[in-house]
């Protein structure tokens, strides 16, 4: 009897190791597409492939930028690697990249939910498991930390950041092979404390952000630069990521102050924007201004209508007519299609595709060879996007690794294409915004949080009165 | 079969189990040893304090999250770290510190709930769970939504994030300390008046005992072994946020000690290890199906492994193992789900 027990406990522990046994070197069905190769063993020369992992966030706040942000680097491979769509959704995969007659496969695509915990579990799971030698990723500010300090443990792979846009993961953490070809949170909103101060007449303004680190970014640079020049941040507030109530968060915004800057982001924004609907009674979008996702294209399309009227500034500008901006958003139509073309001015997108263009421009200069990565660090260190690699506007990195580039100033205007989806505006162009503002951050003053950088007057940033006026189309 | 020779054969089980357990770190990957095993290793130790309270006092608690969360963020903010007060303590003074700062609140939380019963116990407790989120998130002296990085951990267990080894037995050990010593104590004098005043309450206190003195002396020592689940959790992390505590993973630990079967704390470990193996492959196995299932569509499998485990055997895995290894020995079928189960399963099935 007690045989049989045991004999059944030994058969169930044979399959559980069966199980795992098959995952430890999981690499025969990866998710994404390319072809799978044998070997798991680091590239030694030779044609062996090279493995790349994307790292995007498809639960949580940001669930919804999955397939706009994997299209991103898709259509970086697409237009550099001689890439084709393995199928009708981006997260389908790619077939036929190469570069330097190095096979590109791309080993899966991992899924986050905007937590660190889950991030790095991510992270482990592409890297360790999938055995990827190159990360790109991830999407959100607290992620991005968490994988530049992931990627300070492991220099013998290499990691480029998506979209995650918190100051510190650069800044801060200073890791020697992780890289990140687009502005911060903070360089985006450059212009917006100028533009309010010296053209709309703020001297006071109220900030509301999501709580945690990309918010604190990216409201920092408003702060840096409205304080510096002569205005006053009287009020922060700062609600949960993803919340669903806003209600006593909108009572908390004084009614005394000039401006609202407003930080919310992802599915936030749309409950943000409609509840300050109903309890304030309009969205006075002359007196507000919103951070990178006011003018992304699926937010304007759901709550676009109340936006019309509000500032918002970023690295993209849906409206530039420039021949690049047309080409990319052609061929990310003839790859996937209108709905995914029509996010192609999202930052999201945008991200992912200058990380991809970015590693295959220095993958290409290392002549696909990774057997040693520093190689390929050095090389993407000193990485410049110019032209069709970044239609809008050259990317070259500084010392950190963080992109040194243009930023655009907007206003969202009624629909003028006759989509009935409002359209953007853009009015000013900020060439080469560096991630320091002229110094008020660095690698020593206090990270961007709930209370930081102190709102105090100071030199200004190098482009306040110097930003380029910008009328495209007009 | 009798009672000695059942007895002594699950002491050869948990033996072959352990040993096994101790041999993976020689057959694994590195990666699959600490995701998967580790992992799975402190979700059980989490679930089984969840369990413990369910089998044997009757009570499902869903604040052991709440619980783990304080004695994570203890830990988090006494060692030097990024963030939170990063007091730089000893880790070791900074674990004593964790387990009882936690095992303290435990307790003062089982005061409260311990009047409570049935749905109202469950109510309470999750607003506890919900309570340490929103305090750690909204104090940001302590935490903050951003949370606590860069631990630092004690040398025993290395750098987790490199070689997971030392931290995987560390956890095991633990874990096999704690499966013992929660099933010693529910054969104690203590124990045994714990599941009597889960059955007829009534009838316990007409004989002398103090029924809510028993429920949260319990409780409290669930909370020291949430605790341990806790600071394991921020070693095997190196970080610990809101996110970590919330109420997603208020339910995951649920879900865990279900799936595993709360009438055994075995099960709290069978769950984990389920549950850690689903949330990682399932990611790559999960087919797609048209437009219907999206990106995140691995937790619809997560969901569906959940309900059929609930639909074939209300006592989990470790319920199912039980009902096939009778038929196996008897060669016939047993004549309903806990007719001559464990003497706990028995009795609970009368629990509402």
């Amino acid at each position: 009897m007690r045989a049989r027990k045991l004999m059944a406990l030994a058969g169930a522990t044979l399959a559980l190791g069966l199980v795992a046994g098959c995952g430890s070197d999981d690499d025969d069905e990866p998710s994404g597409g390319g072809t799978a190769t044998e070997e798991s063993t680091p590239a030694e020369g030779g044609g062996e492939a090279i493995k790349v992992a994307v790292l995007s966030d498809c639960e949580g706040a940001f669930g919804s930028f999955f397939e706009p942000t994997v299209s991103g680097f898709n259509q970086a491979l697409i237009d550099a690697a001689g890439a084709k769509p393995a199928g009708q959704k981006p997260s389908d995969g790619l077939e036929g990249a190469t570069i330097g007659g190095k096979e590109i496969e791309i080993v899966s695509y991992g899924c986050s939910n905007d937590t660190a915990d889950k991030a790095i579990e991510e992270t482990r799971r592409l890297m360790e498991q999938e055995d990827a030698d190159i990360l790109v990723g991830p999407l959100s500010g607290d992620e991005g930390i968490a994988v530049a300090n992931y990627a300070k443990e492991h220099p013998d792979k290499t990691f480029i950041n998506g979209i995650a846009g918190a100051q510190d993961s650069t800044l801060k953490v200073q890791a020697p092979n992780f890289f990140r070809f687009h502005p911060d949170g903070a360089q985006w909103s450059a212009g917006l404390g100028d533009h309010a101060y010296n053209t709309l007449g703020w001297k006071t303004a109220a900030i509301i952000g999501d709580d945690y680190s990309f918010p604190y970014t990216s409201l920092a640079g408003f702060v840096a630069e409205f304080c510096a020049i002569g205005g006053d941040v009287t009020k922060r507030v700062w609600a949960p990521l993803g919340e669903k109530d806003y209600s006593s968060y909108i009572s908390q915004i004084p009614k005394d102050v000039d401006g609202i800057y407003v930080g919310i982001g992802g599915a936030g924004l749309i409950s943000f924007i409609k509840q300050y609907k109903q309890q304030v009674g309009k969205v006075d979008t002359e007196r507000m201004m919103g951070n990178v996702f006011w003018d992304d294209p699926l937010v304007l399309k759901e709550v676009g209508k109340d936006l019309v009227g509000g500032t918002t500034s970023a690295m993209t500008a849906a409206d530039d007519d420039s021949t690049e901006v047309k080409e990319y958003i052609a061929n990310l139509k003839t790859s996937y299609g209108d709905e995914i073309a029509g996010a192609g001015p999202s930052v999201f997108t945008y991200g992912y595709y200058t990380a991809g263009r970015a590693l295959a421009k220095a993958l290409e200069s290392v002549n696909g060879d990774i057997a040693d990565q520093a190689k390929l660090q050095e090389a993407l260190s000193s990485t410049e996007l110019s032209g069709d690699e970044a239609p809008w506007g050259d990317v070259t990195l500084d010392e950190n690794h963080q992109a040194i580039s243009n930023v655009f100033v907007k206003k969202i205007v009624a629909d003028k294409t006759g989509d009935g989806v409002p359209d953007v505006q853009t009015f000013a162009r900020i060439p080469d915004v560096d991630q320091t503002f002229g110094g008020v951050f660095s690698p020593d003053t206090p990270p961007p949080d709930r209370e930081n950088p102190k709102c105090k007057k100071g030199t200004p940033p190098p482009w306040v009165g110097n930003t380029e006026k910008v009328n495209f189309g007009g | 079969m009798t009672p000695v020779s059942r007895g002594r054969s699950s002491w050869i089980a948990i033996a072959v189990v352990v040993v096994l357990a101790g041999l993976a770190p020689l057959v694994f990957t590195n990666f699959f040893v600490s995701v998967i095993l580790t992992k799975a290793l402190w979700l059980g130790l989490a679930a089984a304090s969840l369990i413990f309270l369910s089998a044997y006092g009757g009570m499902v608690s869903l604040a052991q999250v709440g619980l783990y969360g304080v004695g994570g963020m203890v830990y988090a903010n006494l060692v030097l770290a990024d963030g939170g007060l990063a007091a730089a303590w000893n880790p070791w003074l900074a674990t004593v510190a964790a387990l009882l700062i936690a095992t303290a609140v435990g307790f003062g939380f089982g005061a409260i709930a311990g009047r409570s019963e049935g749905i109202y116990f469950l109510m309470i407790t999750l607003a506890f769970s919900v309570l340490v989120y929103y305090f750690f998130s909204q104090v940001t002296q302590l935490a903050g939504f951003g949370g606590v990085n860069n631990l630092d951990l004690p040398g025993l267990v290395g750098n987790p994030g490199l070689d997971g080894t030392s931290l995987y037995y560390v956890t095991l050990v633990v874990s096999v300390v704690v499966f013992l010593g929660l099933r010693y104590a529910s054969r104690t004098p203590f124990g045994l008046a714990l599941q009597g005043l889960r059955d007829e309450p009534a009838r316990m206190r007409a004989l002398g005992f103090d029924v809510t003195t028993h429920r949260v002396l319990a409780f409290t020592l669930a909370a020291f072994v949430a605790a341990i689940a806790g600071v394991l959790s921020v070693w095997y992390n190196r970080r610990i946020s809101p996110g970590s505590i919330n109420l997603e993973q208020t339910i995951n630990i649920l879900i865990i000690a279900v799936v595993g079967g709360l009438y055994r704390l075995e099960g709290a470990w069978v769950g984990g290890l389920v549950y850690a193996l689903l949330d990682n492959y399932s990611r790559d196995w999960t087919p797609e199906i048209g437009n219907v299932l999206g990106p995140d569509r691995f937790n619809t499998i997560i969901g569906v492994v959940f309900l059929i485990i609930v639909l074939l055997s209300p006592g989990g895995l470790v319920g199912l193992w039980e009902r096939v290894s009778d038929r196996v020995e008897r060669g016939r079928p047993t004549v309903g789900p806990g007719a001559e189960g464990p003497p706990q399963q028995a009795l609970s099935s009368e629990v509402p």
